[in-house]
């Protein structure tokens, strides 16, 4: 399964999260722009799911890790979000590279399908992470999405609530730019590259051809 | 103290962080901290503090003007409902931030109690699988290429007028561009790495020698030291937290 150019892309893709992550925390912005690296890694491996999920997971865990020790110490917490955003990217995102891939590129099915993932991502993001937001931190992260559960708490909501419903309104915004980053990055992936990263053929299947 | 300890031993931190809930539960682990700050780190532990303090500084005002000033009650107020103190909301962001302090200034401590070995050296010394040190190799290998790629495609967008040097709206619009040069110019670096340089030189061949070769230092009794030191506070702050 880690062939070196898989390992190459892992490395690649926990360095993308890395660089455009930390740029967006430190601009305390109400996304995080964090996971387009999970997101692209299992689109250019959709031809073999289980590796794209491993793949992904690593990529996210890695980039976890990093900024961890450089700039956010809240991050580490939030590996479970990073392993259903893999999954999630790996079952639904990972379905539509065809269609990142068309040329000429059919925008409105396009633009529906960067929709649908992204809600769905962020949906799903949101709800892994309120517990941790909730319960571990009362609410307020480093990231620029704690105004957002600062304002729902001001409104009278309860911790979780609030950081749900933060999760909510961020999440899929948030998730619907990373998926289109994400997808157009793929289709800027030269095909060469994305060809290295099919399995290699077993031994026996080299001796039948 | 050996690289997997340490390795640990920052788990065991970053455990017992996550577990301490109130300031006196910290204290234990304060004190081991301050321990191992003194008899493996040395002088140097000022250069940990300080890098610590860069870290959770700006954290700690952020947090204090949300909660401090916009919020102004502490999770457990908002949770039984009563009307709060912007005190129980203060002393809130100074438990998350001594939490917060104690895992930065850990990892910080390790990291200069190891700084003499290069990062190849250390994942030598780690115990972990083949294919995980040929990753962080790689990973350690590609970072820097990334880093040379954000300063080559950088430059030349600048001399092409599609991004700015100072902060400008041009950067907002055009910054995707910059983003989309940096990976395809790293994929291509990746891509003649892998077909050309690293097959013509043995890259992959040699630093598989070099892992095979290496001898991953077992748990010494220093290790053993702290990781009990460690666990025993991770253990009062869970103590203090229940009573």
């Amino acid at each position: 399964m880690f062939t070196t150019p898989r390992l190459v892309l892992i490395a690649l893709c926990a360095a993308l999260n890395v660089a455009v992550g930390s740029i967006v925390y430190l601009l305390k912005l109400p996304i995080y722009l964090d996971s387009i690296g999970i997101i692209l890694c299992a689109l250019l491996l959709a031809s073999d799911r289980w590796a794209g999920f491993v793949c992904a997971s690593i990529a996210g865990t890695i980039s976890c890790v990093i900024i961890f020790l450089l700039v956010n110490p809240f991050f580490i917490w939030f590996e479970m979000t990073v392993l259903a955003i893999a999954l999630i990217s790996v079952l639904l995102t990972a379905r539509f590279t065809g269609l990142f891939q068309a040329r000429p590129l059919p925008h409105g099915k396009f633009v529906t399908i960067v929709l649908l993932c992204g809600v769905v991502t962020g949906v799903v993001s949101a709800i892994v992470s309120a517990p941790v937001v909730a319960y571990l931190f009362g609410g307020v992260t480093g990231s620029g999405s704690a105004f957002v559960v600062a304002f729902f708490l001001k409104t009278g909501q309860k911790l979780l609530d609030a950081a749900v419903l933060s999760g909510l309104t961020a999440d899929p915004i948030d998730k619907i730019l990373q998926v289109l980053f994400a997808a157009l990055l793929y289709r800027a992936t030269p095909a060469d590259f994305i060809a290295m990263l099919a399995t290699p053929p077993t031994a026996s299947a080299a001796r039948a051809a | 103290m050996t690289p997997n300890g340490a390795a640990i031993f920052v788990a065991v931190m970053l455990a017992g962080a996550l577990v301490a809930s109130e300031p006196i539960g910290f204290s234990l682990l304060y004190a081991v901290i301050a321990a191992f700050a003194l008899v493996e780190v040395g002088l140097r532990t000022f250069a940990a503090l300080a890098r610590s303090a860069l870290v959770v500084l700006p954290l700690a005002v952020f947090m204090a003007l949300v909660w401090v000033g916009f919020v102004g009650r502490s999770p457990a107020e908002i949770a039984a409902g009563v009307p709060g103190t912007r005190v129980a909301s203060a002393t809130y962001v100074v438990v998350v931030c001594l939490r917060l302090f104690l895992i930065v200034l850990a990892t910080q401590l390790v990291t200069l109690r190891f700084e003499r070995l290069t990062p190849l050296q250390f994942i030598c010394a780690l115990r972990i699988p083949t294919t995980a040190k040929r990753l962080l190799a790689l990973t350690l290998s590609l970072s820097e290429t990334l880093r040379h790629a954000v300063e080559r495609a950088r430059t030349a967008l600048i001399a092409a007028g599609v991004i700015t040097r100072r902060p400008s709206l041009r950067n907002i619009i055009n910054g995707w561009m910059l983003v989309q040069t940096v990976w395809l110019s790293a994929i291509t670096i990746a891509v003649g790495r892998m077909r050309d340089k690293w097959p013509i030189e043995g890259t992959l061949s040699r630093l598989d020698d070099l892992f095979q070769r290496a001898q991953p230092q077992s748990l010494g009794s220093g290790d053993a030291i702290w990781l009990l030191l460690g666990a025993g506070a991770a253990a009062f702050g869970i103590g203090i937290g229940i009573a």
